[in-house]
């Protein structure tokens, strides 16, 4: 999962690019968070925002009827949603508001713990500073600018927005005899052999051939046959199902 | 185009993660694609504003239909500079016009109002493509994706109109107060009644500004949406790899038949078919305690309180009234409704509203007062104002020092003579006078501040501050001696005797033990 390209001939002096944050643990293990960037932020937001806005509408239909009991209570009532959605649904649900768990993010803290009291409260303070002069104008160009995707407020309160990790489903490989390679393969070249078996549905038929006539010479195998060799060592890599 | 000078990672994305990957490009190349969006779009707008002075709208609108037009260049930046061949800003300008040539019509006219169109640009531009070609490709291209690339599109509406307003919210939060006396936000609102076009033309350059941040990165969203894709459909990040594969095993090719000839054998006995042990797996099988024995008593004690808390919570719930009430037919709804009303509007509500008012203004003076309570101690030492300096604390005067006692009425009148007479039967007791004297009289004549905790050494200190010479010269002579006494047992010489009774009428004179 971690395997870095290898500096390419004409070698910049910057790192490629990614979209990945390295948290390192004391244990020395890295865990590769993926930032959230301001696109699919600004979705949920409006999920969220909408979700608030139904909320509120119906209880305020209801709370029409209780004449000045209503009134006070729809005040209560706006106060809590507007100011305490966001941080209860981040610190009692993991750090997922529901348009956040629509989305498929999360918000941690910096270092890959699950957020707090204290920063869920300071990142949800300073939405209003995020707000100004006018709907998320600062907040835009922060997540814009800022390498790990961070608002105003994500800075402040030391936290992230990253997509939560999917299940992982044991991945279905065309059937084939399992082999052994003849030479040692690196963890990123198994995994790409495990890749080309399990995303050779998606690719087209030329191209998987295209692909495996790279490594034909190697393998020693003519050309149509990488194929299968492919197959059948990505079979064997993967043990016994 | 060489994979392995790809300036990103390349490996297949989420929609979303390869967006983000495009705002991480155009952050990298920030400068360039600003910069050169600039150039290009600010002269064409001034140029636009002149012309149509008298229609700002007209001249934004054009602005606005002519983006496609502009995108073309920070999109051949970005492909540039995605293989580690970033142009400069000249270079890059001089290849617009000809990057302008192709299918410009069709993307300015039926193509404009496209939503994927900063994801199908590439395929035009840096693809060639056109017609059937062009057709059969975009259909590959939006079975997936497609959504997010209209997605990208309708967030870029939004916040291109957020940081519009934005901005003149801005400018005007920024106006002097004398200037805003004059134009109230109403007559802002009005103003295309009026005669101030500049105004409006300054809105629509606030317009250009904001797409001078936003465009570049639109353009490179779709741009890695477009990346992604391919990555996706044509296995690049595997392509990759096989090709260093390749590349590393012919470089080594020799080493690794040799490799390969040794490996052979170790590896069959790694491959042998044997029954896979694992942790799960029965074992111990033939002690009196076999594995899975041991196992199912760990489970049942960890099952046991300690470990495991099993609590049953029962709690009072409303019961079957609710179902009865709603399944009553519609007919009856009303008169319900209108007796739930009734009651709604009763005084008893009312009078229940002042009591939860009540009762939650209590709640909030309870907690401040709380709180106050909590942290008085807090408030005490941080809060409360400097306490007013009530002059000198009047100190007790110490009535002991090393054991000593320092009370004058203890003394004798003549000390010297006193001392004298001792010193022949019990000259500990005649130095031990002499000091406790000394100390007396610097407590009640020179109002040393003593304390029952200072050490010979600080009462010396706090007697050269007195400034007196002979004094210090005295005190220090009779401390030396006193101590040389009192804790070394070492007798002072004799001569000793005159000299510090002398010293003492010099100092204090002959009767003075006042």
């Amino acid at each position: 999962m971690l395997e870095t390209a290898a500096l390419p001939r004409k070698a910049t002096l910057s790192p490629p690019l990614d979209t990945r944050y390295q948290v390192e643990t004391p244990e020395g293990i890295d865990l590769p968070l993926r930032p959230a960037g301001l696109m699919v932020r600004a979705l949920a937001f409006s999920i969220d925002l909408g979700l608030r806005g139904l909320i509120l509408g119906l209880l305020f239909i209801v709370l029409a009827f209780l004449g000045k009991l209503g009134a006070g209570l729809g005040s209560i009532l706006l106060f809590v949603v507007s100011w305490w959605y966001m941080v209860l649904f981040e610190v009692l649900n993991q750090g997922r508001s529901p348009g956040k768990q629509w989305m498929g993010l999360r918000v941690v803290q910096d270092d890959g713990t699950p957020i707090g009291w204290s920063a869920s409260l300071l990142r949800n303070l300073l939405r209003f500073v995020d707000l100004l002069p006018f709907g998320y104008f600062l907040g835009a160009i922060s997540c814009l600018q800022h390498p790990n995707f961070k608002r105003l407020g994500d800075l402040a309160a030391g936290t992230l927005v990253i997509y939560r990790e999917q299940p992982l489903t044991r991945p279905q490989l065309p059937d084939a005899e399992p082999r052994r390679p003849s030479f040692a393969l690196t963890l990123p070249e198994q995994r790409a052999i495990l890749g080309f078996a399990e995303r050779q549905g998606e690719l087209s038929e030329a191209r998987v051939t295209e692909l495996a006539s790279i490594l034909a010479q190697p393998l020693k195998v003519s050309a149509p046959r990488a194929v299968a060799e492919l197959n059948g060592i990505a079979r064997g890599l993967l043990g016994p199902a | 185009m060489r994979l392995s000078d790809a300036t990103v990672v390349i490996r297949p994305r989420t929609t979303w993660e390869a967006m983000d990957l495009g705002v991480l490009l155009s952050q990298r190349h920030r400068r360039l694609l600003m910069a050169s969006w600039a150039i290009v779009t600010l002269p064409v707008f001034v140029l636009l504003t002149l012309l149509l002075w008298d229609s700002p709208s007209l001249a934004v609108f054009i602005f606005w239909w002519l983006k496609p037009a502009f995108e073309r260049l920070p999109l051949y930046i970005l492909s540039k500079a995605m293989f580690g061949e970033t142009p400069t800003l000249k270079q890059a300008l001089r290849q617009w016009p000809r990057l302008l040539k192709p299918q410009l019509l069709a993307s300015l006219t039926w193509r404009r109002l496209s939503l994927s169109r900063s994801f199908l640009l590439p395929v035009v531009q840096l693809e060639g493509l056109n017609g059937l070609a062009r057709q059969q490709r975009l259909q590959v291209l939006l079975q997936r994706d497609g959504g997010a690339a209209r997605w990208l599109t309708i967030i870029g509406v939004h916040l291109e109109s957020a940081l519009w307003i934005g901005l003149m919210v801005l400018f005007y939060l920024l106006l002097p107060p004398q200037v805003e006396l004059d134009w109230s936000w109403q007559t802002l609102l009005s103003a295309a009644t009026q005669d101030w076009r500049w105004l409006e033309h300054l809105t629509n350059g606030f317009y250009v500004l904001v797409l001078v941040v936003w465009e570049p990165i639109y353009v490179a969203c779709g741009f890695s949406l477009y990346l992604n894709r391919r990555t996706v459909l044509e296995a690049w990040d595997i392509e990759l790899v096989f090709r260093r594969l390749r590349q590393r095993l012919s470089g080594t090719a020799l080493t690794l038949l040799l490799a390969a000839f040794f490996l052979v054998p170790t590896g069959q006995n790694v491959w042998a078919d044997e029954p896979v042990i694992t942790p799960d797996s029965p074992r111990l099988l033939d002690q009196p305690l076999t594995s899975q024995a041991s196992r199912d008593s760990i489970k049942a004690i960890l099952d046991q309180p300690p470990f495991k808390n099993k609590e049953t919570v029962t709690r009072y719930r409303f019961g079957e009234d609710k179902p009865s009430a709603e399944t009553s037919d519609d007919g009856k709804a009303p008169e319900w409704l209108k007796a739930l009303l009734k009651l709604l509007d009763n005084q008893r509500f009312g009078t229940l509203a002042t009591l939860i008012e009540g009762v939650l203004w209590g709640a909030v003076i309870g907690g401040i007062g709380g709180l106050i309570w909590r942290y008085r101690a807090w408030l005490q030492a941080f809060v409360s104002r400097r306490p007013a300096l009530k002059g000198k604390v009047a100190r007790p005067l110490p009535q002991q020092a090393f054991g000593l006692d320092l009370n004058r009425e203890t003394l004798p009148a003549d000390i010297a003579a006193s001392a004298e007479s001792l010193w022949q039967s019990n000259p500990r007791e005649a130095l031990g006078l002499l000091y406790r004297a000394l100390l007396s009289h610097l407590l009640h004549d020179y109002n040393m501040a003593l304390k029952p905790a200072d050490t010979e050494g600080q009462v010396l200190a706090r007697v050269e501050r007195l400034q007196r010479p002979a004094l210090l010269a005295f005190s220090k002579n009779l401390t030396g001696h006193w101590q040389n006494m009192a804790y070394g047992h070492r007798l002072p010489p004799a001569h000793l005797q005159q000299e510090l009774c002398d010293g003492w009428r010099s100092l204090f004179g002959p009767g003075a033990a006042h």
